[in-house]
């Protein structure tokens, strides 16, 4: 237990023995207190410092030690009480200089009285449990001088006025404030508390009120928040040159509340500079200075997150709304990463890279990318773009970099199993047509995709890349066997295996002569190797490569489209055809036919083909010529179909339909593996599980899931619970 | 310290002595020399420049000599009593105390004084106070030693018999004693060691009014917490805690149904976990039982009893238990002195006997005493009749045996202040065992 602490128990008065003889303490301590006086009075260096010990010593050891206290606190206290008198006739600014070098001097006498009574402190003063004499002293200042009221009130007053000038921009004796102050702390922690502290920490509170109403009037958001970021480092920077180090975090907190808490909301919505501005406007200083400040005080950065998001929610739904914006997919998934970008700058440079802002960012995007049915189809459309010709000449790290982005916007989507569906179309086409940049960023692709959701996601995307390869070999085992085929026409044939592709059960259209041969050849020696298979020609799918003479000697190689050879192939025996014979000859669908006979006679650079009579659509009654004026500055020509990069209506219709038909058996198969071990559930909670288990793909309509646990039902997986009809229950 | 020239010359009691300024550094600003030159005093010397001190010459030589190298020689021709005055008077009497004996090592103690009491009854207890001092509870008195071991003014109070003793700091202890019926008297008290003044009477509030209680086993806390084991009229069986600042009550945990908490032999607390170790053993009890009470949600955090524990393994009853946090285990002592262990981690521990056994049959004495345990810095000390073992390592290996024959069994020891002390049943006598300085190469 400290000395402190000991003082609260009961001290019973000291009785001492019978004085022998009085007149010796009388005179020993006549001489300690002749020395005291001495020592007050600035006139130490006629003393014996031994002979004051031993004597000290002495009366202890006879048993005067109470005389020697109470001797020591009357002397000190007549001498404080004429110092009290000195430091209060000092006049304006000496009153402190005064104080604080009176304050020098007791300190010094005191260490040298304590010197004196050294022996009086260590024996008498612990067994008597009284004050030892350096607290002595400091307690007898405090109540003398610090306390007594003509000096109180008027030392307070001159520290705050010095605080309040140094505020204002003055310069202060701070040495001297320092050194008062640091008088104050030596005599002890609740002195320098009610004397200094709180009235101070009053007076910041009152000081900072006003100033942050003026600031708030006349400032704009950042110039605010630069000034408030200037008095909380100048009050840190106040305590570090003369106050307590544990009044900072007080201090700091007055400051806090008052220009920060106080004025959040203001601060956040004032007109023309507030944080929705600054987010507009990428200030990146100032934002960043606003979180620092905000985090300081509580709910701060829950206000600030709470407007980013709805600010980026806002912008995002006009974003993914805008229908002018829907006419470009590439563009449109452009201002998605472009967006995201924005805000994950703003994050990385001024949120100190917060987590729960990164929550907050991603949440919105999710939000709003998810308002658009659309979204997953672009986003393929995107990369499909990317992966077509825009990553051209880009370093592979670039390339990552754009994926790992797409890969962003992906997660956020719900719908993944559209964008599924959508990113196997546009494979294909990429991979049947030999249009990919390159198989890396492509494969690397597909590992992203894995890692996402999963094996069972990418299967049939990986599926793709093994038949093309299969393919190439199969190739080159085929006219291995084949040497004798190397003058007629090239074929090339890829293997596709069903359900990994995306085809569509089509006719098969009549092959040119020459090409049926060749085909039938390719069959036999396919199945002739791999037994108990099916082939079945894609036929719309296909590219040819032909060589065509138009006029005297405009040789050129033209790049075309299954159908658009096997048309083209019939004029090698015809000059005119109608499009009655053309249908006949091919029989490619009307649908197909009319698309690849415009691309051939209606495109102008790539006229092969004349119509009679002349128009922009085909008609059942039209005719056709090869176009013997045909031109072009290239030898090979790319005749291209007409089709929509974007999806038409019926086709958007077509594909959602079949996206949905892929659902049902997904939402079955959880529905019953969510039962198999659940034995019995009631119908809310297997709507609930259902969605968890499958939001990594999609999110399912709840009446979805209702009408497959119904047909379950009818097929005998589950049965209803005849007295709760809310409760299904599994059957084996 | 101002002094301006290296050498230094005194004359004491007449003896000149010439030493060096860096010397009597060694004695630090709270001696006479760190008073006397510092530049506050100009110091007097004579014309002959040489300092008086006005004292024995022949101590000051030793004393001298101490600061010169830390070590203390004392003459056999001069009193121990007076030199340790002279040092009083110089302010070197610390120094005087930390080079007396070494740091405290279980292995190398050797015992440096018995003290024999003129008490009647039975030693009670013994401890060791944290600067070399001790007290001896012999029924209801307490002999106070301080570290010179000069006996001060015995402590007791209301005359009731004491059942434990403790120091909150080298000022002051605390004694808990057996209530008195009907007057209020009894309980637990605050003493000044070096006046034996009763300082503060501790008292147990129930349901708002003050109940007269038996105060058992003590046990104090980093934190200025003090716990003791209470018994009192009514209801008011189980540990109280105590704040040492303000001495007022300031929590209860009362004993739960079928265990035993207020009759408790030994109280422990254990910092780290911040639990208090409750030992309620045989013979005071049936049965023994230890706990870990957390007082934050009052509740058992960990127990053991050996309640239906077969007869037959009489041999094994738990007579001495302490926790012992590094290892998160707690050690019993048996009456044979076999060590068992167990992990206060598990809550359904069963003791691990150590396989050390030495089913010692020799002949029990007249007044066999049970055995004690103490840790001292990774060191477990068990006693047993008239000697003490020392256990080391991991595996708690037998390292040192202390012993006398002279004395009878060892009730009681305690280990503090780098002294180890021993209270023996018969005679009224403890040892002082001490770890001899370090030696000169």
């Amino acid at each position: 237990m400290s000395n402190q602490k000991r003082r609260n128990f009961q001290i019973e008065a000291f009785k001492h023995r019978v004085v022998v003889d009085p007149k010796y303490a009388d005179k020993t301590w006549k001489i300690l207190e002749h020395a005291i006086h001495e020592i007050y009075n600035h006139n130490a260096s006629g003393l014996s410092f031994e002979e004051l010990y031993r004597n000290a010593y002495n009366m202890v050891l006879h048993k005067f030690g109470d005389k020697l206290y109470s001797g020591l606190v009357t002397t000190m206290t007549v001498h404080l009480q004429e110092i009290s008198k000195s430091i209060e006739a000092a006049q304006g600014s000496l009153f402190l200089e005064e104080l604080n070098r009176k304050w020098n001097d007791h300190n010094k006498a005191l260490q040298m009285i304590r010197d004196i009574l050294m022996y009086m402190d260590r024996t008498y003063i612990p067994s008597t449990l009284k004050t030892p004499v350096h607290e002595l002293g400091m307690n007898l200042w405090r109540d003398n001088i610090v306390h007594s009221s003509k000096i109180r009130t008027r030392l307070l007053n001159m520290l705050l006025e010095l605080v309040l000038r140094e505020r204002t921009g003055e310069v202060i004796n701070r040495g001297l404030t320092r050194n008062l102050i640091k008088m104050l702390m030596d005599l002890g922690c609740s002195v320098y508390e009610e004397d200094f502290e709180r009235p101070f920490l009053e007076v910041s509170s009152e000081f900072y009120w006003g100033e942050s109403q003026k600031f708030i009037e006349c400032c704009d958001c950042g110039d605010y928040l630069k000034k408030a970021e200037r008095r909380l480092n100048e009050e840190m920077e106040r305590v570090t040159h003369y106050l307590d180090a544990k009044s900072e975090k007080k201090i700091i907190s007055v400051v806090e509340e008052e220009m920060i808490t106080n004025h959040m909301m203001g601060l956040i919505h004032m007109e023309n500079s507030g944080l929705v501005n600054m987010l507009l406007d990428d200030k990146f200083v100032d934002l960043g200075r606003m979180y620092d400040l905000f985090c300081r005080v509580p709910n701060g950065l829950l206000r600030i997150r709470e407007v980013m998001t709805s600010h980026i929610r806002d912008t995002g739904k006009q974003l993914v709304s805008d229908p002018e914006r829907l006419k470009d997919p590439v563009e449109f998934v452009q201002r998605l990463l472009d967006e995201r970008d924005k805000y994950d700058n703003i994050i990385t440079l001024s949120f100190n890279n917060d987590k729960t802002f990164q929550n907050a960012l991603n949440s919105s995007f999710e939000y709003f990318i998810n308002l658009n049915p659309r979204s997953p189809e672009f986003i393929s459309l995107f990369v499909d773009e990317k992966l077509r010709k825009g990553l051209k000449g880009v370093s592979e790290e670039d390339v990552e970099i754009i994926l790992d982005k797409v890969m962003m916007l992906f997660r956020y989507l719900q719908e993944k199993d559209v964008f599924e569906k959508y990113y196997k179309q546009h494979l294909a086409k990429r991979l049947l047509s030999g249009k990919t940049v390159s198989d890396d960023a492509e494969r690397s692709l597909i590992v992203k995709l894995k890692t996402e959701c999963g094996y069972q996601f990418t299967s049939k995307l990986e599926g793709m890349f093994t038949d093309m390869k299969t393919s190439q070999d199969t190739m080159q085992g085929f006219y291995a066997s084949h040497p004798q085929l190397d003058d007629g026409p090239t074929l090339t044939v890829q293997v596709l295996t069903t359900g990994s592709w995306p085809t569509q059960p089509s006719v098969t259209c009549n092959l040119p002569a020459e090409m049926s041969t060749l085909c039938e050849k390719f069959r036999a020696y396919y199945l002739g190797t791999h037994t108990g298979r099916r082939l079945s020609w894609q036929t719309n799918m296909g590219t040819a490569d032909i060589k065509a003479i138009f006029g005297k000697c405009q040789k050129h190689e033209l790049n075309v489209s299954t159908y658009q050879m096997c048309v083209l192939m019939l004029f090698n025996n015809a000059d005119r055809l109608n499009y009655k014979d053309i249908e006949q000859a091919t029989e490619i669908p009307a649908s197909d036919l009319k698309r690849c006979l415009q691309s051939m006679a209606c495109v102008k650079g790539k006229n092969v083909l004349r119509k009679e009579p002349m128009s922009k659509d085909i008609w059942e009654d039209d005719a056709f010529f090869v176009n013997d004026k045909f031109t072009s500055k290239f030898y090979k020509v790319k005749i291209g179909t007409v089709v929509a990069q974007k999806e038409s209506e019926p086709e958007k219709q077509e594909t959602r339909q079949r996206v949905e038909e892929d659902r049902k058996p997904q939402i079955e198969a959880a529905i019953v593996r969510i039962m198999k071990s659940r034995r019995q559930l009631d119908h809310n909670n297997i709507i609930a599980e259902v969605t968890k288990q499958l939001q990594l793909r999609f999110l399912a309509n709840p009446t979805e899931i209702k009408k497959r646990i119904e047909s379950l039902i009818e097929r005998d997986f589950l049965e209803r619970d005849d007295t709760d009809r809310k409760l299904y229950r599994y059957l084996a | 310290m101002g002094i301006q020239k290296d050498r230094v010359r005194f004359n004491v009691g007449g003896r000149l002595f010439e030493t060096t300024a860096e010397t009597l550094a060694n004695a630090g600003r709270n001696s006479i020399f760190g008073a006397m030159f510092d530049e506050n005093w100009t110091v007097q010397t004579d014309n002959s420049s040489e300092y008086f001190i006005d004292r024995n010459p022949d101590c000051f030589s030793i004393l001298l000599d101490l600061l010169r190298t830390g070590e203390l020689y004392i003459p056999v021709d001069i009193p121990e009593k007076l030199l340790y005055r002279e040092a009083l008077f110089y302010g070197l009497l610390a120094h005087v105390r930390s080079s007396k004996w070494g740091p405290f090592d279980g292995n190398r103690l050797q015992l440096s004084r018995s003290i024999t009491g003129q008490a009647p009854g039975d030693g009670t207890a013994i401890r060791a106070g944290p600067d070399g001092g001790c007290c001896v509870a012999h029924g209801s008195m307490v002999h106070v030693y301080d570290w010179m071991l000069d006996e001060h003014a015995p402590i007791t109070l209301d005359y009731q018999r004491v059942n434990d003793v403790g120091w909150i700091d080298s000022q002051s202890i605390v004694i808990s004693v057996c209530e008195r019926l009907g007057r209020g008297d009894g309980g637990m008290g605050l003493f000044s060691s070096s006046t034996g003044e009763l300082r503060h009477k501790f008292q147990v509030n129930h349901d708002n009014q003050v109940k007269s209680f038996t105060a058992g086993a003590l046990s104090f806390s980093s934190d200025c917490k003090i716990f003791s084991s209470c018994k009192g009229r009514s209801n008011e069986y189980g540990i109280g805690v105590w704040d040492q600042v303000t001495g007022k009550q300031i929590d209860f945990f009362y004993e739960p149904l079928g265990w035993s908490l207020g009759d408790a032999d030994k109280l422990q607390w254990l910092h780290g976990s911040n639990c208090l170790l409750v030992a309620s053993l045989f013979p005071r009890k049936d049965n023994c039982y230890i706990s870990l009470l957390d007082f934050r949600d009052k509740k058992m955090a960990w127990s053991w009893s050996d309640i239906g524990a077969p007869t037959t393994v009489d041999e094994k009853r738990v007579r001495d238990a302490i926790a012992m946090e590094e290892n998160s285990s707690i050690c019993v002592v048996n009456e044979y002195e076999d060590l068992g262990f167990m992990d206060f981690r598990n809550t359904a521990g069963s003791i691990r006997w150590s396989s050390r056994s030495r089913l010692m049959k020799w002949k029990m004495p007249d007044e066999p005493c049970y055995p004690k345990l103490a840790l001292h810095e990774g060191q477990l000390f068990s006693s047993m009749n008239d000697s003490i073992s020392v256990f080391c390592g991991p595996d708690w290996v037998l390292t040192s045996r202390l012993g006398r024959s002279y004395g009878g069994s060892i009730c009681d020891f305690s280990i503090g202040g780098d002294r180890l002390f021993a209270l023996h049943s018969e005679e009224n006598v403890f040892d002082i065992w001490e770890t001899p300085p370090p030696p000169i190469i």
